[in-house]
C-alpha cells in the first residue's frame, strides 16, 4: 500500500464502534494483512502511518507481551497511548485480537524482528518480536 | 502453484523444506544471540572512518580550490576521498542502518528511524521502495520495481517494445545519474503517467523529495563551493566527480545483486500463500553474490553477500561473511543453487542481459550464455510491464500456506518438465 500518513485526529472512524481506525487496520477490529509487512519493512507507525521514531511501541495482549510476539505493527509511543485512550471502554475484540481484552500491554523497544509465519504454525500470522526491550506496562 | 514448484526446488520434499527453514532460523538465532559490543564497535568505527574521509576530502578539495600550487593533485585526492566517504555512507552505513540492522543498539543516531543518508532520495521513500517493495516482493515480475527500475527490460517474460532498443543508452544514463534515478524510484512514474497515483500522496512525496534534493544540491554545489572562494568552479567539479564515482559504484554493486545468470524471476502465483520456509527459498534463488576480499565487501555494503542480505536484511552486515559459510553449506547439502562469482563476471552477465534483452526474444538465443530467465515460464505469453500499485499487491492469507492447498503438487508433471 502507498504510504498515507495522517495525524491521529485525522484517522477515519470505525463505522461500527466509532473509534479511530489505525493505518494498519481495515476496521477497528481487523488488521489489514497487507499493511503488516509494509509497516514492518518500511518502518512506519501502524497507527498514523508516518515514519517511526525512538522508542518503538508495541501494543497487544498481556499474553503477547509474555511471549514477546506481537501481531500489531510497531507504533509511535504517543500514537499507542492515544489509541488505547480512544479505545478505552470498547467491549469488543479490536486491533486483531481474538477476544476483548481487560488490559493492554505496551512495550517499548529500540528494535524488533519481523517473523513470518512458518508452515504448520497454528496462528499463521506474522509476529513482531522486540529485541531490545526498554519498558513494559499495562493499560486498563 | 507455489514457490516450491519452482524447478530448482522440486527435488525437495516438504519435510526437507521445513528442515531448511529450521536451519536458517537457527542461523538467525545464533547471530542474534552473539550480537553485541564487537558489532557495535564495528559500526561506530566505520562511521568514524567515513566522517574522517569526508572531512579530509572536503578540506583537501578546499585547499585545491584556494591554492594554485598542487591544485590538480589536491582536487584529485580530495575528490577520491569524498567519493569513498559517500560510497561508505550510502552502502555500508546508510543502507544497512535503514534496514534496522543496528536498531538493537538503541543508539539515538544509528537507528533506522533517524538516519538520513547522503543521497537525493529521502530515507522514508527508500524504506518504502527498497525495504518493503523490493525485499517483500524480491524478483517477482510485476511487483518488484527493482527489476529494471521501470526503464530496462531485464527478463524475457517482460513484453518487448521498440523503446527497449535504446537500453544500452538508458543503462549508461542510469549508471551516471544513479542517485537521481533512485530519487525518483518511489514516485512510481508509471502510475503517475496513468493518473493512478493519489495526488495528495504524490504532492507529499514531491515536497519531501524537493526538500532533500535542495539540501543535497546546496551542500555540494553551493555551500562548499562558496567556501572555495575564487576556485569555486574547481570545488563544484571535484564534488561532482565524487558524486559520479559513488553513482557508478553503487550502480555496479546493485546490478550484481539480482541480474547475473542464476538469479531467478518469479511469478505472482508462486508467491501466493508463501510460508517463511518458501520465502527463504525465494530469497536464495532470487539473489546473486559476488566474491572478493574484506575491503571490497565493506565498500559494497556487504551486498556481495546479497543472498544472506535477503535472508536476513535486519542482521548486522558485518556478520554476513560468517553467515555465508553456513548458508552455502546448507545449499550444498540440499542441492540448492547458490549463485556467486567474481564481481567482473557478475556485472558482465548483468550487462549482457541488458544488451541482449534490448532485442525481441525471437532475435536472441535462450541458450548459453543465458540471460537470467526461468525456462519454465519464459515461453508464457509476455506479461504487461505495468507496475502494480501497493493496493494491488496480494494480502497474506491467514490460513496455512500454499502447502495445504496443493498436497499432490509433487506429481504435477507440468511443473517438472523444464
Amino acid at each position: 500500500m502507498d504510504p498515507d500518513p495522517r495525524r491521529f485526529d485525522e484517522l477515519s472512524r470505525d463505522a461500527e464502534l466509532g473509534v479511530p481506525v489505525p493505518f494498519a487496520c481495515v476496521s477497528a477490529r481487523e488488521v489489514d494483512p497487507r499493511r503488516v509487512p509494509q509497516c514492518a519493512l518500511s518502518r512506519v507507525c501502524g497507527i498514523c502511518g508516518a515514519g517511526l521514531g525512538r522508542p518503538l511501541a508495541f501494543v497487544g495482549s498481556p499474553e503477547e507481551a509474555a511471549r514477546n510476539a506481537f501481531h500489531f505493527p510497531p507504533a509511535h509511543l504517543a500514537c499507542a497511548e492515544a489509541l488505547l485512550a480512544a479505545y478505552d471502554g470498547v467491549e469488543a475484540a479490536v486491533l486483531g485480537q481474538q477476544k476483548p481484552l481487560g488490559s493492554w500491554a505496551v512495550v517499548t523497544t529500540a528494535g524488533f524482528e519481523f517473523v513470518r509465519p512458518s508452515r504448520g504454525q497454528v496462528d499463521a500470522r506474522p509476529t513482531f518480536q522486540p529485541n531490545s526491550l526498554l519498558e513494559e506496562r499495562r493499560v486498563r | 502453484m507455489a514457490i516450491a514448484d519452482v524447478k530448482e526446488y522440486t527435488h525437495l520434499t516438504p519435510e526437507e523444506v521445513e528442515q531448511i527453514g529450521r536451519e536458517l532460523d537457527q542461523i538467525r538465532a545464533d547471530i542474534e544471540e552473539s550480537r553485541g559490543a564487537a558489532d557495535a564497535a564495528y559500526i561506530n568505527r566505520l562511521i568514524m572512518v567515513q566522517r574522517g574521509l569526508a572531512a579530509a576530502g572536503r578540506v583537501t578539495i578546499g585547499y585545491g580550490s584556494w591554492s594554485r600550487r598542487g591544485r590538480v593533485p589536491a582536487l584529485v585526492a580530495g575528490s577520491a576521498m569524498l567519493g569513498l566517504a559517500k560510497i561508505l555512507e550510502n552502502m555500508e552505513i546508510g543502507h544497512n542502518v535503514m534496514h534496522g540492522q543496528w536498531d538493537w543498539m538503541n543508539d539515538p543516531e544509528i537507528h533506522s528511524s533517524n538516519w538520513e543518508w547522503d543521497t537525493a532520495q529521502p530515507a522514508e521513500q527508500w524504506k518504502h521502495s527498497h525495504n518493503y517493495v523490493h525485499h517483500q516482493f524480491t524478483n517477482v515480475l510485476g511487483y518488484d520495481n527493482d527489476i529494471g527500475y521501470g526503464i530496462l527490460r531485464m527478463a524475457r517474460e517482460q513484453k518487448w517494445s521498440p523503446a527497449n532498443l535504446g537500453q544500452p543508452v538508458y543503462n549508461a544514463l542510469l549508471a551516471t545519474l544513479f542517485q537521481w534515478g533512485v530519487a525518483l524510484h518511489d514516485l512510481d512514474i508509471e502510475r503517475i503517467r496513468r493518473r493512478e497515483k493519489d495526488p495528495k500522496e504524490l504532492k507529499r512525496q514531491l515536497r519531501q523529495l524537493w526538500r532533500k534534493v535542495r539540501r543535497q544540491a546546496a551542500k555540494d554545489y553551493l555551500i562548499y563551493p562558496a567556501l572555495g572562494g575564487q576556485g569555486w568552479r574547481h570545488t563544484i567539479a571535484a564534488n561532482a566527480a565524487a558524486n559520479l564515482t559513488r553513482n557508478l559504484w553503487s550502480y555496479v554493486i546493485i546490478f550484481c545483486g539480482h541480474f547475473p545468470d542464476g538469479a531467478v524471476h518469479f511469478t505472482e502465483e508462486e508467491i501466493q500463500d508463501e510460508t517463511r520456509e518458501e520465502w527463504y527459498l525465494r530469497q536464495i534463488l532470487g539473489a546473486a553474490n559476488f566474491q572478493g576480499g574484506p575491503l571490497l565487501h565493506i565498500l559494497s555494503g556487504n551486498l556481495g553477500f546479497q543472498i544472506e542480505h535477503h535472508l536476513y536484511p535486519d542482521l548486522p552486515s558485518n556478520r554476513y561473511a560468517e553467515i555465508s559459510g553456513r548458508v552455502r553449506a546448507l545449499c550444498d547439502k540440499y542441492d540448492i543453487p547458490y549463485t556467486t562469482g567474481p564481481l567482473h563476471r557478475q556485472y558482465g552477465q548483468a550487462l549482457r542481459t541488458i544488451i541482449k534483452l534490448s532485442l525481441p526474444n525471437h532475435l536472441t538465443s535462450r541458450d548459453d550464455p543465458a540471460p537470467p530467465e526461468r525456462a519454465d515460464t519464459s515461453d508464457r505469453p509476455a506479461q504487461h510491464r505495468r507496475r502494480r500499485s501497493d493496493a494491488e499487491r496480494p494480502p497474506r492469507r491467514i490460513e496455512l500456506g500454499g502447502w495445504s492447498l496443493q498436497p499432490d503438487r509433487s506429481g504435477d508433471s507440468d511443473h517438472q518438465e523444464v
